[in-house]
């Protein structure tokens, strides 16, 4: 008897154990499962990014003090060390030291370093085609629309390496009448690995001109426009690319007879 | 007996259940000891072993400043201007910089000293400019407040075009300039700028090519 109240208060003692011991296990994986949950919805614009170390895997890697060759080197980091990427401006790499000294590395010297995966890190190559590929582009150009003066602003998107679009604004600013253009072009470009790679381009557009009113008076007419381009990109350094263009415009007039007018424009551009 | 060996079983069980709660922080202490031998030292010991990728790093290629200085345009005398720059920078030597000013000018001599005669209304007066410029940086380098301070610093030439409008009208203006730039910090900078603006105009009669400089002290970040 004695015996049996023992068991019997033997399993209630090692039930209510195990109770416990569900409980805790229950309490532990939801709190797992918090932490996991906190990993993957990580409110990113609070919390600071884990650090990006990277490990120096050559002889050395030169520290200038500022992004330029034209500024002292005044710190080496030698092979095994590691450092932490803080920025990028252009081709250079401001990097933190262990001992908290601050610099600039060459982007180039990226290649030198294995991430804390020890794999090299995934940095695209500053070669011409690697920019081609790249989608969008900006540009400015200045040049002569018919004896005035043409200021041309243009953003294009690449559909493939040959083919792309893009938006073209322009003012230009004549002796007698100012004019505006907008228009959305097609390019082609045949042979874009090229250092000078030849285009072609057909645009549609609205021609809007302003009479300068000091000396006529005449109304503001807004015409269609038709383009037709012929022009060459000339890759000058990493993304940064020259580019010329002559187009002939076909105005679309409300008069009897339309009017072509000659163009010439040079400017640069430079690829996202 | 029994209860020593549930006693035994409840140890063992609690423990496990700490050894679960506390599974990560034991996984990475295993993790750095396994990184201790000969490719530890390589390797850095890192909790998280990820692939870095260019995009994770920040880029800081753009320039945004605002300045304020003396526009003198030719006979209508020398006028205080307030403006704005956004530059891009393509590489460490060049970059496409966007500027648009405004300024108002005062009356030329010859309405002055005739009395009652104005060329221009107030509105007319009023002019803005804008233009897109090709920068070089020419000469970087640093000065030395002190023993102990220095501060990088950049020499550049800028030159390019714009439209000017005044007087109601627009004029194909071109620029050409020079400007040092002082770096506080490696975001932070003043910028000392001189930049001449030529534009024609027939405000009286005929064509006159006109040459206007521009002072200015501004200050910009990049972002």
């Amino acid at each position: 008897m004695n015996q049996l109240v023992n068991i019997s208060i033997g399993n209630l003692f090692h039930r209510s154990l195990q109770a416990c011991v569900h409980c805790i296990g229950l309490v532990a994986m939801l709190w797992s499962f918090h932490s996991f949950a906190a990993d993957v919805w990580k409110p990113d614009w609070f919390t600071a990014d884990a650090p990006l170390d990277v490990t120096v895997n050559d002889t050395f890697i030169n520290v200038y003090n500022a992004p330029g060759r034209g500024y002292p080197i005044f710190h080496v980091i030698e092979r095994g060390e590691t450092i932490t990427l803080l920025k990028m401006r252009t081709d250079w790499i401001k990097i933190k030291t262990v001992r908290g000294l601050e610099g600039w590395i060459k982007r180039s010297d990226i290649a030198l370093t294995l991430g804390p995966d020890g794999t090299a890190l995934d940095f695209a190559d500053t070669t011409h085609a690697d920019y081609l590929a790249d989608r969008f582009e900006l540009g400015a150009a200045f040049g002569d629309f018919d004896g005035a003066k043409s200021m041309n602003l243009n953003a294009g998107y690449r559909f493939t390496k040959n083919i792309s679009t893009e938006l073209r604004l322009a003012q230009n600013t004549g002796q007698y009448s100012d004019s505006q253009i907008v228009a959305l072009a097609l390019l082609l470009q045949p042979f874009p690995d090229w250092r000078a790679s030849p285009y072609i381009g057909v645009a549609s557009g609205t021609l809007k001109t302003m009479p300068s009113s000091t000396l006529v008076q005449v109304e503001d007419r807004k015409d269609q426009l038709l383009q037709a381009s012929l022009g060459v990109y000339v890759h000058i350094t990493g993304r940064f690319f020259l580019r010329a263009e002559y187009t002939n415009d076909y105005i679309l007039t409300s008069r009897n007879t339309n009017e072509e007018v000659n163009e010439w424009k040079v400017g640069f551009n430079v690829f996202f | 007996m029994e209860s020593r060996f549930q006693r035994i079983f409840l140890a063992a069980s609690l423990a496990s259940v700490l050894v679960f709660i506390n599974a990560p922080t034991f996984a990475a202490d295993e993790k750095e000891k396994k990184d201790d031998g000969e490719l530890g030292k390589i390797i850095t010991p890192d909790l998280e072993r990820r692939h870095i990728k260019e995009a994770d790093l920040d880029s800081e290629d753009f320039e945004l400043g605002v300045y304020y200085g003396v526009l003198n345009i030719e006979d209508f005398g020398s006028n205080a201007v307030v403006g704005a720059s956004l530059s891009y920078h393509i590489t460490e030597d060049f970059f496409a910089q966007a500027n648009y000013g405004t300024s108002e000018t005062k009356k030329t001599s010859y309405e002055l000293l005739s009395g009652g005669v104005d060329l221009l209304t107030n509105d007319q007066r009023k002019l803005n400019y804008y233009n897109i410029s090709l920068g070089y940086n020419v000469l970087p380098g640093q000065v030395y407040i002190w023993d102990k301070w220095h501060f990088n610093t950049a020499v550049y030439l800028v030159a390019g075009a714009g439209n000017t409008h005044f007087a109601e009208k627009n004029y194909f203006t071109y620029n050409l300039g020079a400007g040092f730039k002082f770096y506080a910090t490696d975001w932070f900078l003043v910028d000392l700028s001189m930049r001449g603006y030529s534009f024609s105009h027939e405000l009286f009669g005929n064509s006159k090519k006109t040459g206007n400089l521009e002072s200015r002290l501004g200050i910009a970040i990049f972002f």
